[in-house]
């Protein structure tokens, strides 16, 4: 069953899948701009280095506010994978294919990987990032109209 | 030194009610004051409010003071509602038990419930994100299911555990629930009917599987000299507890098939009940999913690591073996109100120390409950015993 959407105005209190994502709203706004270029990024601290996921504002070891950001590795290999049947979020259509992997010893994502079928993805797989549009978000402008800010997201898919 | 005990327990039917959530907090404090003549709603001095789903599902973020105007309690040390999805519950205890133990308190209810299926059935599943990182693994799609279907693969993986010893934690947990009046689930399970049940995420089918369900229950603490005039039962005692995250997001989760902020809080707990994990006689664990019981055995020092899978294959998580766990069904058999579960172990265990439960453990002198909560990434223990020492 599909989830139904943010816009429709069916559900009385819709959950939003999606983060906003834009400067007024997220001060790692850089991370989704990033994702448009098809860059998975985060930060690191300047001071001691340490790289954190998600990106962060302040770096929770040191506390610093001296951040950069840095590129992740967009390619990865699949180390487990779940197959989900019944039971999604609201946003998402059964069946989702969850798979934790192993992003060049990094990161161990647990992801999801589309535009793949049931049984298609097995363990050592290799994946790379797939960006893809997700429902604009509706904001207040000036003089009472409303504009629908665009946004994007992540996931992962197989490379054939 | 200001000790802490239970001195009565109460939870309402839980399952898919035709109910609404103050209804559920209604039922349950009525049960729980129903439970003992010697106290009333007029001896209350705090109440703390347990529930997570409440902002979501039923609308009402401020909570504690509507639960006590509805159960009659003027509350005058502490009114407060505690969040920490499925371990809400038992994070309510340990609030209460510090701020009795602090001198802050001296009686204090701990009520904690849901109305999940609201506004539709699927409510449950279109909100699971929120109880994860939100941003992060919530976009991804990422429920509760998958992670500890992830964590079974990894178990099965690494130690052998098998789908056939994870579907006898379910059969088990039925079989402790059968006779458990106000549990969502009162029917057994056999082992062949278990494992050939419809796949939710691989490997764990049905069973494996704790419902959604709609329920409360309710707790009341008092410092040890009120509790002697507030109960004519054994005195239980909480004897230790603590509490432990070691990160949140799923890509910081340091191992999947050990919990270290369990080990961590376990550790904690049995040092200050100064306790070892083999003294427990009787343990309520957070089986939202068979592979979460088999985990916890392990983490929580029943046995090896590694070694759950045999821990349930050789009878010793059943009674009449090592430490029965889950004497009163689990969340497997009673439903999981993420709110009211580790108020409902609670009630388990103290029932069990009195020597009162359902399904006794006979002797039961010490007891244990474990909850967790969210993407595995909080973890709590409280130590119940019959003695101080
Ligand atoms: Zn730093």
């Amino acid at each position: 069953m599909k989830g139904i959407s943010l816009l429709e105005g069916k559900y009385a209190v819709t959950m939003d899948p999606y983060p906003q994502q834009s400067k007024e709203f997220n001060r790692i706004h850089p991370f989704y701009e990033n994702l448009r270029q098809k860059r998975f990024t985060t930060t690191r601290c300047r001071s001691c280095g340490w790289r954190s996921f998600p990106p962060r504002v302040i770096c929770p070891e040191c506390l610093s506010t001296e951040l950069e950001w840095v590129d992740l590795p967009v390619r990865g290999r699949v180390l487990v994978v779940t197959e989900e049947e019944t039971g999604v979020p609201a946003g998402f259509d059964p069946p989702l294919i969850h798979a934790l992997i192993d992003l060049d010893g990094q990161l161990t994502y647990f992801g999801r990987v589309i535009n793949c079928a049931t049984g298609e993805l097995k363990e050592g797989d290799e994946v790379k990032l797939a960006v893809f549009r997700v429902e604009p978000v509706p904001v207040d402008a000036k003089k009472g109209a409303v504009i629908l800010q665009e946004r994007v997201f992540f996931a992962f898919e197989k490379v054939k | 030194m200001r000790n802490v005990c239970v001195i009565a327990g109460g939870q309402s039917t839980w399952g898919l009610r035709r109910a609404s959530q103050r209804d559920l907090f209604q039922e349950a404090g009525k049960a729980c004051f129903d439970s003992n003549d010697l106290i009333s709603n007029k001896n209350i001095d705090g109440l703390i409010v347990a529930s997570a789903g409440t902002g979501r599902c039923s609308l009402q973020t401020h909570l504690a003071p509507l639960v006590a105007e509805y159960l009659g309690i003027k509350p005058e040390s502490v009114c407060a509602r505690v969040e920490l999805s499925g371990a809400s519950g038992s994070a309510g205890i340990i609030m209460a038990y510090g701020l009795i133990k602090s001198g802050v308190a001296d009686v204090v209810m701990v009520a904690g419930g849901e109305k999940l299926h609201l506004p539709q059935c699927r409510e449950a599943d279109y909100s699971g994100p929120g109880s994860l990182d939100r941003d992060w693994d919530g976009a991804m799609g990422l429920g509760l299911p998958p992670l500890f279907a992830l964590a079974a693969k990894q178990h099965m993986k690494k130690y052998g555990t098998t789908e056939e010893q994870m579907a006898l934690v379910a059969v088990k947990n039925r079989r402790n629930g059968m006779n458990n009046p106000k549990g969502q689930f009162r029917e057994p399970v056999d082992l062949k009917t278990a494992l050939n049940a419809k796949t939710v995420v691989q490997p764990l089918k049905l069973f494996d599987c704790c419902p959604v369900t709609d329920g409360a229950a309710a707790i009341i603490l008092a410092v040890e000299d009120k509790a002697r005039y507030f109960t004519d039962q054994p005195l239980v005692y909480i004897r230790g507890c603590a509490q432990a995250s070691a990160g949140n997001m799923t890509a910081n989760m340091a191992s999947w098939t050990t919990w270290e902020a369990l080990k961590t809080a376990a550790r904690q707990a049995y040092r200050n009940a100064r306790i070892q994990p083999q003294d427990v006689d009787v343990a309520q664990t957070h089986d939202c999913f068979t592979i979460a019981e088999i985990i916890a055995y392990e983490d929580l020092g029943f046995c090896e690591k590694g070694e759950g899978g045999c821990f349930i294959q050789e009878g010793k998580a059943d009674f009449g073996g090592q430490v029965p766990v889950n004497t009163d069904g689990g969340l497997l058999s009673c439903g999981h109100p993420p709110g009211a579960t580790g108020i409902r172990q609670g009630i388990e265990i103290m029932r069990q120390l009195r020597g009162d439960a359902v399904r006794q453990v006979a002797g039961a002198r010490i007891g244990l409950t474990h909850n967790l909560s969210g993407a595995i990434s909080a973890h709590t223990v409280v130590v119940y015993g019959r003695d101080l020492e």
